[in-house]
């Protein structure tokens, strides 16, 4: 049996139509090119549109919650739950693996929430036989009990099925386990945002040797769930807020937070990881590290805000506005015509990671007293935030 | 992007002899040398500045309506509305019935900024100097014919959505004039009225797409349009028919019906366009909508006493329909 879950095939299939498609809008291929193309590689497994995606997850973990009720009321819920356990897993598994052998489902919706059962029944299992063993804080001392097992099963099931939200799963849990890990002693408290930021590092550093990897395209969409969540971790980690708030929240609370040590260090994090993400992302052409860096941007003013109010929010809100109109402006007019590498036409290439038009509006809908906007698209042609899915 | 394994897709193509290896060759010097677009992220900012700039300058007007200089404020977002207005006009596209071509994007931006300047100014005067008097339906009725105007002669189907806004606003104080201060939310009147805004809306797209206005604004017309009708029709169906007599479950069930209209009439227009987002709502709102007709049949042909134990066979066995409805989606509607 072969180790992963999907033919190999697939993920590159995909990646190959979707070359073959961004360089005919580029013109780069004749349509007949690119329609021969389609055809070597045709997409044979089955996978809808991503509303009938989402659709299938819901309905399919409602199947199964109600296949667990039936056999619940079948067997008069008189069985060790160990055993209940036991069989959701072992259910979910075997009818992944079917659909996926006999219905060629390749992350439809069905597959991913089949998974996700598994996984939920394993957290069951894990938690249920250690259940008087530890308590769920992050700072108990038998924590690994649950995280272990926990990672174990995340890990093989990410090698197998390559599924993103386990990717991000697998990450949150190695964290956890570090965390628990540091908190078990002064010298590791006072470490800790050093941990994070070691292992959003670790994370960052190992994932680009995956693109030289064979079976890089069926890690894709991991991939990149992975290295949002990297460079969040390691901004985050050095995060004056963050860290700050945490550290008094680990002390016991108690408002307003102490200063803690080594602040300079934190306020060059907070103020220079943003700024270093966006020229990265900038010379390298790297549109995650640069919507994240406009991102962690928008938080480190935040930040700034939370501590020192220079004035007051309206007026802010105003000042900001216009500085970053006059700005988007200037850079519109000054990159009509290309320069050092970067250029304010749409490339026909290019397609945003995810729609940030979308994600300002949804942030700014309740900003104070907006006057009756109404709820308009941006500009013209663009309008429509990404809603218009087409078949 | 620099990706790196773009050399390995373009070699396995040049293996199959897909690709010739010069044109292989052409893309992959694309690939690394073309510049890096900031298209999105500058749009992105163009809009995040308009909003905190608007948002920050409506509230600063509000709070300081006594204390700083009428005129200087009025002056102030009088010259920034006419300045942005004046390069949106300069850079405005040919007037056509068709989709006119971009011409500068700062122009779009600078047209919705000075459309939302116009509505911060409008409410300015309204408060401060009660230019409108009681007259509220022409305070919304202004902006919704100026609206409609500019969305039409610039093309700008953002502008097109504020025109709505400013329509359904008109719709509702012409409506239920103060209703909402004195006797609570107008839940009734403000149905009725929406319902037929959202009819009318619908309307306007299908025509627009017919005779060839505009056919662009089809989509944004059918979206705010069946959302408005569908929404309002809800409120109607659930919390009009409170009674159970005949009469009143007949109205319900017209509604009921009306719905379904409105929803086959969505599902085509989804079929024509290609658009899932109409289809799902189409699917969404009839289903509660079929189902409710059935619950209002069922009161009306007295079978009420064996609700529950339809209920229980209905409920499993139509959502069972409709997974297989939206899976099998395309075999349905017949597309490719």
């Amino acid at each position: 049996m072969s180790s992963k879950a999907y033919p190999l095939a697939w993920a590159q299939g995909d990646a190959l139509r979707a070359a073959a498609r961004r360089w005919q809008r580029r013109g780069l291929l004749t349509p007949a090119q690119q329609a021969a193309i389609e055809a070597a590689h045709p997409a044979t497994y089955y996978r809808p549109n991503n509303w009938i995606r989402a659709l299938l997850v819901s309905v399919t973990l409602l199947a199964a919650a109600s296949a667990l009720g039936f056999m619940l009321l079948l067997t008069d819920g008189k069985l060790n739950p160990l055993a209940y356990g036991l069989l959701v897993l072992l259910a979910a598994v075997a009818a992944l693996e079917m659909i996926i052998k006999n219905s060629a489902h390749y992350r439809s919706g069905a597959d991913n929430a089949l998974l996700y059962v598994a996984l939920l029944a394993w957290g069951f299992l894990v938690y249920y036989v250690n259940r008087n063993a530890t308590s769920g804080s992050l700072a108990s001392p038998t924590l690994w009990r649950w995280l272990l097992p926990m990672l174990v099963a995340l890990l093989a099931a990410l090698v197998r099925y390559a599924d993103p939200l386990v990717a991000a799963s697998c990450f949150v849990v190695v964290l956890e386990l570090l965390v628990n890990v540091l908190l078990q002693s002064n010298l590791g408290r006072l470490l800790l945002p050093f941990g994070v930021l070691a292992a959003g590092g670790a994370l960052l550093l190992a994932l680009r040797r995956l693109p030289a990897r064979t079976d890089y395209f069926y890690y894709h969409s991991a991939e990149l769930v992975l290295r949002v969540l990297g460079l969040a971790v390691l901004y985050l980690a050095g995060n004056y807020l963050v860290v700050r708030e945490g550290n008094a929240e680990l002390l016991g609370g108690g408002s307003p937070s102490r200063q803690i040590p080594l602040a300079p260090l934190f306020y060059a994090c907070t103020a220079g990881i943003p700024v270093a993400y966006i020229v990265l992302g900038l010379r390298r052409h790297n549109r995650l590290l640069l919507t994240m860096g406009l991102l962690t941007l928008a938080f480190s003013i935040y930040t700034l805000r939370y501590y020192r109010t220079l004035l007051p929010p309206e007026v802010a809100a105003a000042l900001g506005g216009l500085v970053l109109l006059a700005g988007a402006l200037a850079a519109l007019r000054y990159l009509h015509t290309p320069r050092h590498g970067l250029t304010a036409a749409a490339d026909e290439a290019a397609t945003p990671q995810f729609n940030l038009e979308s994600l300002v509006i949804a942030q700014t809908a309740h900003a104070p007293a907006a006057p009756e906007a109404g709820f308009e698209f941006g500009g013209g042609h663009s309008g429509g935030g990404g809603a218009e899915g087409q078949f | 992007m620099t990706d790196s394994p773009t050399p390995r897709l373009l070699a396995e193509l040049v293996a199959q002899g897909l690709l010739p290896p010069a044109q292989a060759a052409a893309i992959g010097e694309d690939e690394r040398t073309r510049p890096f677009s900031l298209h999105y992220e500058l749009r992105a900012l163009l809009y995040l500045g308009i909003t905190l700039l608007v948002g920050g300058v409506g509230v600063l007007v509000y709070q300081h309506i006594d204390s700083i200089g009428h005129s200087v404020i009025i002056g102030a977002i009088t010259v920034a509305m006419g300045v942005s207005f004046a390069y949106a006009a300069r850079h405005r596209p040919a007037f056509t019935w068709g989709e006119a071509p971009r011409t500068s994007i700062a122009a779009d931006y600078l047209l919705l900024l000075s459309c939302l300047l116009f509505l911060v100014l409008e409410g300015y005067l309204q408060v401060q100097y009660g230019v409108f008097g009681n007259r509220y339906g022409l305070v919304t009725v202004l902006p919704a014919g100026l609206f409609f105007y500019l969305a039409y002669r610039f093309d700008h189907r953002g502008v097109l959505s504020m025109a709505i806004t400013a329509l359904a606003a008109w719709v509702g104080v012409s409506v239920a004039p103060l209703a909402l201060f004195t006797t609570g939310f107008p839940t009734r009147e403000l149905s009725g009225a929406g319902l037929g805004l959202g009819l009318v809306l619908l309307a306007a797209g299908l025509v627009s797409e017919r005779l060839r206005r505009k056919p662009h604004f089809g989509y944004t017309y059918m979206l705010l349009g069946s959302n408005v009708a569908l929404l309002a029709a809800m409120v109607r169906l659930f919390d009009g028919g409170s009674g159970t007599e005949p009469s009143a479950l007949g109205r319900a069930l017209l509604v009921a019906l009306l719905v379904l209209g409105v929803c086959t009439v969505l599902v085509w227009y989804a079929r024509r366009t290609q658009s899932y987002v109409f289809l799902l709502l189409a699917v969404g709102y009839g289903y509660v909508a079929f189902t409710s007709a059935l619950v209002i049949l069922g009161e009306l042909v007295g079978v009420s006493s064996a609700f529950f134990e339809l209920a229980v066979l209905y409920f499993p066995l139509s959502l069972i329909g409709l997974a297989w409805l939206l899976i099998n989606i395309k075999k349905v509607l017949r597309l490719t």
